[in-house]
């Protein structure tokens, strides 16, 4: 109770400033959008002189911590807000696709892989490659923390919601999985398509269900590994002067030049390529 | 006479001081031996402050982070303000080895038995090293190694954590599983305690170092001269008068190894569920497959999950009770050994 009424005397004192004052927007959240965030504040920024865009990271987590406690404007995600979030009446925003792809050491001897023997490679039915068309080599996987993002991704994409095989190798950050995945004999492992396109043959990339990271197979839902990148904002806590702001700047970024542009250029993939896909996520 | 007494009250306590040897009555005299100008009087009382005030601050910031800990840690288990998820018994998360949060199974043992043997190890591979490099440091080397020794290990100590760790996953992993495990994944209790070794040793060996060199010429002298050898010497007589040095030594390496996780976390594979996989696997002998297993500890738990987990939810107040955890233990071991050197100085 005391808590809301000094949210609202606090929100009323913002709604009483003058409204010639500066609009900052503060966004937080998760470091892989930060930067083209940052890229569409500035650009956007310069459009709307008066109006003040903050881009800072934290992570995921954090940004969508942050927006629910009324910490930032908007707070950016890989990640959907867990449903005791939702419950606050945060508004979700689909940003960009951000594109995934299966890796493996160099040395498995594999180039494809059936969505079937993904998830069997995963769950640990499998264990080793020539199982599945390599080498006859032990199957090491490697994963993101059991909160991170691109295993939640991971785990609805290629193994359909099925338990990740305990038998597993953890790798704290993209970085460090690329690292193990080209240092290990046998590794495979499930990282953003970003990763792949600098890996300069240390590791390879794996095409799944015969298709590739292209805008006909995503858009024709033949190529399933990609995620969302998320903005959350937070009416019940925003002054609305500065959530109408807010609402502005998202638009822009969901709009078609800056989708075709700065979000393909950027290694991500504009939304519309899956709005015919939408009914089934 | 306020002058006097103000300078003497706050002059330190100095055994060399002459008017502190006399009798009170004869010591107030009525000149003092120096007297302190104004400014410094005030110098001397606003530093004491200062002094006191730093002290305060320390503890005052010990004391806030236990508090910070305790309170979004007992959030796992009582329904407190700010909890947006259930509840867990102290049972179904201290005695269960199950850790599978998606599911709702929060069994810390794992990691709890994670820290304890990575630190075992690396302390057993560490101590005797270490202790014997003292030895070797304050004894036997001769003038220039002692010399570029110590400095050595200085610049050990001040390496940070991560480059261990770079170095252990792009160099050490890949070396051991090719030389000897026929190319499988070499992450695991092994090459994390022996990374942890390394990074302790350095500690070890420079407050033994001190340990040996702080005991009086006397104790070596007088072994030599009973007709004990150098090795006789070392062994039956310095290093039990160091023992307690040499503990507390030890233990200050304890505290770093326990608490490390940067280095740990990129080479120990952080497998929560690394007790079922030992379990369940059966194609190596128990010893090499404890060593190589994929596994977990509390450090490397918190720093890849702490922020990734939503605040106030079970799965985040869990961790920050593990942090709460790992605070004790190492103030556990810290205090169980300072009462037992006391007690051996006894």
């Amino acid at each position: 109770m005391k808590t809301r009424s000094l949210i609202l005397a606090a929100l009323a004192v913002f709604a009483l400033a003058p409204a010639a004052s500066a609009q900052t927007v503060t966004v937080m959240g998760s470091t892989a959008l930060g930067p083209l965030v940052k890229q569409a504040a500035e650009d956007y920024m310069k459009s709307h002189p008066g109006v003040q865009i903050a881009v800072s990271g934290g992570g995921s987590m954090t940004g969508l911590n942050q927006v629910v406690s009324g910490g930032c404007t908007i707070g950016i995600s890989d990640v959907f807000a867990t449903p005791q979030q939702e419950k606050t009446g945060i508004r979700n925003y689909n940003l960009v696709i951000e594109p995934f792809t299966l890796i493996a050491h160099p040395g498995v001897g594999v180039t494809s892989l059936n969505a079937q023997q993904a998830e069997d490679v995963f769950t640990g039915k499998v264990n080793n490659w020539k199982e599945v068309g390599g080498k006859d080599q032990k199957i090491v996987r490697v994963n993101r923390p059991t909160s991170s993002g691109t295993r939640a991704v991971q785990q609805q994409t290629v193994l359909h919601g099925k338990e990740f095989s305990n038998n597993q190798l953890v790798q704290d950050s993209s970085g460090a999985v690329a690292n193990t995945v080209a240092t290990t004999q046998g590794a495979v492992s499930f990282i953003e398509l970003d990763f792949l396109n600098r890996a300069n043959g240390r590791f390879v990339g794996i095409a799944y269900n015969g298709a590739s990271c292209t805008k006909q197979d995503v858009s024709s839902g033949k190529y399933p590994l990609f995620s969302f990148g998320h903005a959350y904002t937070n009416p019940a806590k925003t002054n609305p002067q500065v959530l109408k702001v807010a609402e502005d700047f998202l638009a822009y970024m969901l709009g078609q030049h800056f989708q075709d542009t700065t979000v393909l250029k950027a290694g991500y993939m504009p939304v519309a390529y899956v709005k015919s896909l939408k009914a089934k996520l | 006479m306020p002058d006097a007494s103000d300078t003497l009250l706050d002059a330190p306590p100095c055994a060399s001081d002459p008017t502190r040897e006399s009798p009170v009555v004869e010591s107030l005299p009525k000149e003092p031996a120096f007297r302190h100008s104004r400014l410094q009087r005030l110098a001397d009382r606003w530093s004491h402050l200062l002094f006191l005030t730093c002290g305060l601050l320390v503890v005052a910031l010990i004391g806030g982070i236990l508090y910070f800990l305790a309170a979004r840690g007992a959030g796992a288990f009582l329904p407190l303000a700010g909890n947006t998820d259930k509840v867990l018994t102290l049972k179904e998360v201290f005695l269960s080895a199950d850790w599978d949060p998606n599911s709702g199974k929060f069994g810390i043992l794992p990691f709890i038995a994670g820290s304890l043997s990575v630190t075992g190890l690396a302390l057993l591979l560490a101590a005797p090293t270490g202790i014997l490099t003292g030895v070797f440091i304050a004894k036997l080397a001769p003038g220039w190694m002692k010399t570029l020794m110590r400095q050595v290990m200085d610049l050990l100590v001040g390496i940070p954590s991560v480059v261990y760790g770079i170095f252990g996953l792009m160099v050490v992993l890949p070396w051991v599983s090719g030389k000897w495990l026929s190319d499988s994944p070499a992450a695991g209790f092994a090459v994390s305690a022996a990374i942890l070794a390394v990074m302790i040793v350095p500690t070890i060996v420079s407050l033994s170092t001190d340990a040996f060199e702080s005991l009086p010429l006397a104790l070596e002298e007088g072994s030599q001269a009973l007709g004990s050898t150098r090795w006789q010497a070392i062994w039956h007589v310095l290093i039990p008068a160091a023992r307690p040095r040499l503990l507390t030594a030890t233990v200050l390496g304890l505290g770093r190894a326990i608490g490390e996780a940067m280095a740990i976390q990129m080479v120990i594979g952080n497998n929560p569920q690394w007790i079922a996989l030992m379990r369940g696997a059966t194609d190596q002998t128990p010893v090499l497959r404890f060593l190589f297993t994929p596994a977990a500890t509390l450090t490397t738990e918190l720093v890849q999950e702490l922020p990734n987990t939503a605040a106030g939810s079970t799965w985040n107040n869990l961790l920050f009770a593990m942090g709460l955890l790992l605070y004790l233990m190492t103030m556990g071991i810290i205090l169980a050994t300072r009462r037992l050197g006391r007690q051996r100085n006894a």
